[in-house]
Formats: C-alpha cells, sequence, structure tokens
C-alpha cells in the first residue's frame, strides 16, 4: 500500500499525478512550517535584522526572475540589474498617483516591456554574443538615467512616506516589517508561478529552446519567440523586485541597480544553483550575509593589516565575493541548491546510506 | 577642420590602446573561446606593476615595463592553470562568470595595495610638448602610444606567423582535434594564450600610464570598452581587433567632441561605443571580420 507521507516507491499511474507539485504529504506540512515559521519570524528579529532579511527576499525575486531568463531558457543576462531599476524608477514616477499594490504590476509589466525589447536581438544572437548585448543594455541604461533630469540625474528620488495601509499607518519604526511581509507575500505567489512555470507548455519550450534551439524549432516550437518571452517573464520578476525594493529603501538611486548589482544577481543564482526555487533563496541569502559578514571581519584585519592609503573594509568584500563565485564554481557547480537536495536525501533515506 | 583632425588624432591614440587591449581580448576567445571579464584587471596589474616597481624600487621606467609585461603574463598564465583548466566542457555560463568572479578577486587584490583608489602618474620619461602640424598639435607620449602599438602589433604578427608556438596557436585557434593529433599540445597554448593575452593587457595599461594618469577604475573601464571594439572587429579576428579598436577610439572621440554639446552632463564618449555595440549585434552580428557561424542540423 502507497504510504502517502514518504517517498517509498513509484505509485504514479497518470500524468496528472507524475506533473503534481507535491509527491507526498510530507512535502506539504514541510512548505506550511516553513511558511508559518517565515511569518512569525519577524516577531524574533530586531529592526536591522529586518532590514537584511528583507534585502534578501526582494533579491531571492530578482534572482528568481534571472532563473528564468538565464536558469530555464539558457540565455546570459549580465542586465538583470536595468530591468530591476526599470521597475523601480516605474514606481518613483508613478507611486504618487496609484497605491502601491497597483504600482507593483504596472512597474512589472514595464520592466517585461523592456525586457521584450533587449530580448529582441535574441531572434539572431546567442550565447556569448547575447551576453554582450545586455551587458550593452545595462550600460546604456545606467547612462541614459544618469542623464535624465526627470530621473533626478541618477540621484534620490524619494518615495512617498506615510502611507496608510487598511488603517494600518507605515512609519518609521514598522516600515521594515510593513514591507517584509509585504514582499514575503509577493514573494511566495511569484515563487509559485515560477514552480509551475515548468509545468506549462511555455516553460517546458523554454527548456527545450535552452537545451537545443534547433530540435525544439523542427519540433514545432519557436525558438525567437521564446526567447522574447522569456526576457520579458523575467523582467517582469525583476520589476516588482525593482519596486518593492524602491519602497522598502524610500528612495531610488542608480546606485542601487548597476553593472555590480546585476554580477551579484548572477553570482547568487550560480551559487545558488541556476533554475533551482531553492537555489533563488539560498544564494541572496548565502551572499549577502557573507558580505555583512566580511565587513566585520574586515575590523579584525585591520588590527593586523593597515597600511596608509588602503581601505581594508573595501577590498576583502570584492575578494570573498569574487572567490565565492570561483570556488562555487569549480567545486560545486550546481549550487547550495545541490547540497540541500544532498541533505534532504540523507534524511529521507535515513538510516541507510541510500 | 582642424577641430576634427585634432579628435581625429587623439581618437587613434585613444584607440590603439583599445587595439591593444582587444588583441589580448581576442586571443583569449580565439584559443579557448572564453570571454574575458577580468581583461581590465589584467591591464590594471600590468600598469600598477610598472608604477610600483619605477616608483618604490626606483627602477628606470623601462625596465620596470619590462618586468611589469613578465609579470603580467605569468598572472595570465597561472589564472588559466588554476581557474580556467578545471572548467574546461563546462557552459558558457560558468566559463563567463569564474573570470567575472575573478575580476572581483583581481579588484580585492588590487585594493588592498594602496593603488585602489587615487590617481598615480609614471615618472616622466618622455621630454614635454610635442609635434605642430597644421594647427594639429600631438604630445609626445600620444606619439609613442601610437608608434609603441604599431611595433607591438608588428611583433605579434611576426610571432604568428612565423614562430613555432604561434602557428601552434593558430592552428589550435583553428582545429582543436586536428591540432592535437598533430603533436601540438592544446592544454599549453590556452595557457600561453593567456600569458600573451596577459602581456598585450599589461602593454595597453603601460600606453595608458604614459599619455594620461593612471586610476584603477578608468582602467578597469578599459576592459569594458574591449567589448564594442571585438564585436565590431569580429570576435575571433586579431586584424578585427586593430581595426575595431582605432574605429572606436575615433568615434567615441567624435562622439564626446560634436555631440557633448547638446547633452545635459556630456559624457557621449562613455555610451557612444556601446550604441555601436548594439547596432552591430543587430544588423551584422558577427563584425567586420569575425567568422560567421554557420549552423547545421
Amino acid at each position: 500500500m502507497r504510504n502517502p507521507w514518504t517517498r517509498t516507491g513509484n505509485y504514479k499511474t497518470s500524468y496528472a499525478q507524475d506533473t503534481t507539485i507535491f509527491a507526498t504529504y510530507s512535502e506539504q506540512a514541510s512548505l506550511a512550517v516553513f511558511l508559518i515559521g517565515m511569518l512569525v519570524l519577524p516577531r524574533f528579529l530586531v529592526r536591522g535584522d529586518m532590514q537584511i532579511l528583507d534585502l534578501i527576499l526582494i533579491y531571492a525575486l530578482a534572482v528568481l526572475g534571472l532563473n528564468i531568463i538565464t536558469g530555464y531558457a539558457g540565455l546570459i543576462n549580465i542586465g538583470h540589474a536595468a530591468f530591476m531599476g526599470v521597475g523601480a524608477y516605474t514606481a518613483a514616477l508613478v507611486a504618487p498617483h496609484l497605491p502601491f499594490w497597483a504600482v507593483l504590476p504596472v512597474s512589472g509589466l514595464v520592466a517585461a516591456a523592456a525586457g521584450a525589447v533587449v530580448g529582441i536581438p535574441a531572434l539572431r544572437i546567442k550565447h556569448l554574443y547575447l551576453a554582450i548585448a545586455t551587458l550593452a543594455f545595462q550600460l546604456i541604461f545606467e547612462w541614459a538615467v544618469g542623464h535624465s533630469p526627470a530621473l533626478e540625474q541618477g540621484g534620490a528620488m524619494a518615495m512617498p512616506r506615510g502611507m496608510v495601509f487598511f488603517g494600518y499607518k507605515i512609519a518609521f519604526k514598522n516600515h521594515h516589517y510593513f514591507w517584509y511581509y509585504v514582499s514575503f507575500t509577493v514573494l511566495v505567489l511569484m515563487a509559485f508561478g515560477f514552480r509551475n512555470l515548468l509545468r506549462t507548455r511555455f516553460g517546458r519550450s523554454l527548456v527545450a529552446v535552452r537545451d537545443n534551439d534547433r530540435a525544439a524549432d523542427a519540433m514545432g516550437m519557436d525558438p525567437g519567440k521564446t526567447k522574447v518571452f522569456a526576457f520579458a517573464l523575467g523582467a517582469f520578476y525583476a520589476g516588482v523586485a525593482g519596486a518593492l525594493y524602491a519602497y522598502w529603501s524610500r528612495a531610488v538611486v542608480i546606485e542601487d541597480y548597476s553593472l555590480m548589482i546585476s554580477i551579484k544577481f548572477l553570482a547568487m543564482a550560480i551559487v545558488g544553483g541556476l533554475g533551482t526555487l531553492v537555489g533563488s533563496f539560498l544564494g541572496p541569502a548565502f551572499l549577502e550575509l557573507l558580505d555583512i559578514n566580511m565587513e566585520t571581519f574586515s575590523y579584525a584585519i585591520k588590527e593586523i593589516y593597515n597600511p596608509p592609503g588602503v581601505d581594508v573594509g573595501s577590498a576583502i568584500r570584492p575578494l570573498a565575493f569574487g572567490l565565492a563565485i570561483v570556488l562555487f564554481l569549480i567545486f560545486e557547480p550546481r549550487g547550495l541548491a545541490n547540497w540541500w537536495r544532498l541533505l534532504r536525501s540523507y534524511f529521507r533515506n535515513w538510516p541507510f546510506k541510500y | 577642420m582642424s577641430y576634427f583632425f585634432q579628435l581625429l588624432v587623439s581618437g587613434i591614440v585613444v584607440g590603439s590602446v583599445y587595439a591593444l587591449a582587444a588583441l589580448g581580448f581576442v586571443l583569449i576567445y580565439k584559443a579557448s573561446r572564453v570571454i574575458n571579464f577580468a581583461h581590465g584587471h589584467f591591464i590594471a596589474i600590468g600598469a600598477f606593476t610598472a608604477y610600483a616597481l619605477s616608483t618604490s624600487l626606483g627602477l628606470s621606467v623601462w625596465i620596470a615595463a619590462v618586468l611589469a609585461l613578465a609579470f603580467t603574463a605569468i598572472v595570465g598564465y597561472f589564472t588559466e592553470r588554476i581557474f580556467l583548466k578545471p572548467l574546461v566542457g563546462q557552459p558558457i555560463i560558468s566559463v563567463i562568470m569564474v573570470t567575472i568572479g575573478l575580476a572581483s578577486v583581481f579588484g580585492g587584490l588590487i585594493h588592498m595595495t594602496p593603488y585602489g583608489s587615487g590617481n598615480f602618474s609614471l615618472p616622466g620619461f618622455l621630454p614635454e610638448g610635442g609635434v605642430n602640424f597644421a594647427g594639429i598639435s600631438v604630445s609626445y607620449p600620444q606619439l609613442l602610444a601610437v608608434v609603441f602599438t604599431g611595433v607591438f602589433l608588428a611583433a605579434f604578427g611576426w610571432f604568428f606567423q612565423r614562430s613555432t608556438v604561434g602557428i601552434a596557436m593558430r592552428a589550435v585557434a583553428d582545429d582543436q582535434m586536428a591540432s592535437m593529433s598533430l603533436g601540438v599540445s592544446v592544454e599549453k597554448v590556452f595557457a600561453l594564450a593567456w600569458a600573451a593575452a596577459g602581456i598585450t593587457a599589461a602593454a595597453a595599461g603601460l600606453i595608458v600610464g604614459a599619455i594620461s594618469g593612471l586610476n584603477l577604475e578608468g582602467l578597469v573601464g578599459i576592459g569594458l570598452k574591449v567589448f564594442p571594439v571585438v564585436i565590431l572587429g569580429g570576435l575571433d579576428s586579431i586584424p578585427g581587433a586593430v581595426v575595431g579598436g582605432i574605429i572606436i577610439g575615433i568615434l567615441e572621440n567624435m562622439a564626446a567632441g560634436y555631440l557633448d554639446a547638446y547633452i545635459p552632463g556630456g559624457g557621449t564618449g562613455d555610451v557612444f561605443p556601446f550604441l555601436v555595440l548594439l547596432l552591430v549585434l543587430w544588423f551584422k552580428p558577427h563584425g567586420l571580420f569575425g567568422t560567421e557561424e554557420i549552423e547545421r542540423v
């Protein structure tokens, strides 16, 4: 008899069972525990921790988008922060006129339009050439914002403050808590979208185009259109993340959407595990916590090595960041998601080895 | 009209730096199909090594320059051996990301030295002033930059056409399997390509040091400007790198000279090469001299 709590064998008798999201009750139960845990977590954290947690959640949302473009569709995107920036600047422009729950999708849609435009060269070029095109878009975006008087030339564009949401006033003290719940809700919804993408026709054609676009073409898919849609969808995620980031950081500044951040997103996707849902959470968490710990670590280094003219703090962070990317690529190319998988299978099979 | 020619001349000078930088970039791509995002950092390593040797050890600039070229070549060689070799056969994204990670590591290491921030200039080793010709002035360092680039390119041309190692490198770029079966060590060629790229990058850094000041961001920025150059010239074409470099240098200066007045804040020269890059990718993705990739099922 099949045990509905654990996976004891393959009892699948129909395609519907094969494509189900939750294979066992214990998966549903662990998800419920995770969701409840995340909902009560803010009770135990101080304001400073909440700030880091919010940042990780928002970055996780952006990395989900990048995982659609780069992980599923295999299109290397070195301009993801620019998509996020398009969303953030849209949010800054429309926020005074709309409630925030309407600003998020609007920002996402504008970013998606930008993504589709950037994706157009994908009809013709691929691989490295496409990566370079997205790099060019990133640099042109930064330059264009820096020269637009309407966007404060990249300086701070303030977001509206003192919002009231169902009689709940958002002020300085509960700011991070409020945006935590908003970001978390949006993230959970969009993560479900991400998880379900591979169950749809479009999602599977993404993977087919990634693995072999000529074969996909021969089987009746349109690789060009699929790639452009992949860019649009991934950019939608980034745009929503950008709008959230704008609200959360209370202002839109170009430095938050620069080439460095694009590279950070790619690194997060890689460190987490390309094209995996759990990796989209683990990657941002790992790299952000690494960054913060390196800042503290640099004080220890300063005791030993602190020559004049050297800012150890600004040296150690890129060093650790770069080393994390390189070491992960060489020793664990499948990222933290693979460790997560090994950990789970260890507990599932315990006390047996396999 | 003399304004036009003045822009043209300074464009050629900047372009020759780009050509040298792009040359190393193309060498790596041709040999091992790797896009090197750390190229700007190689340029910086070369330039700051020369600066450090000539100021702190008091060596003459020429000796310091030669030592810097050698040092950067060694850095390139070991970069390939340690970081790129384990990734042979991995997907493109891994290879791109490892060079991006290396760029970050090199950036961090340079920040560990006093050269991470601020401006530096190599001690003057050329007479001040320059040549004046029909209202166009060219300073001696600028003249030297162009001459040096020419000599360097000629030397590399000789190396690839005549020397055994150079011919082996071209063979590997052409067909790895065939050259392996003829006894060429493909592994060694990969590492040598990185070493050669290190030399050209350091040379580009030295020229920047001779014609203007050194600062980390500017040098790393050249590593980004290499992208428009190689896309315009063709990713796998050495003549393309030279021609593309000079064209992009000229276009950048022309754009800055003629368009900055109309744009608030100026800085057109920084973005114009990337607009060119996008246009080239749209209309002629393999550039002027690049090999067209033809796909068959």
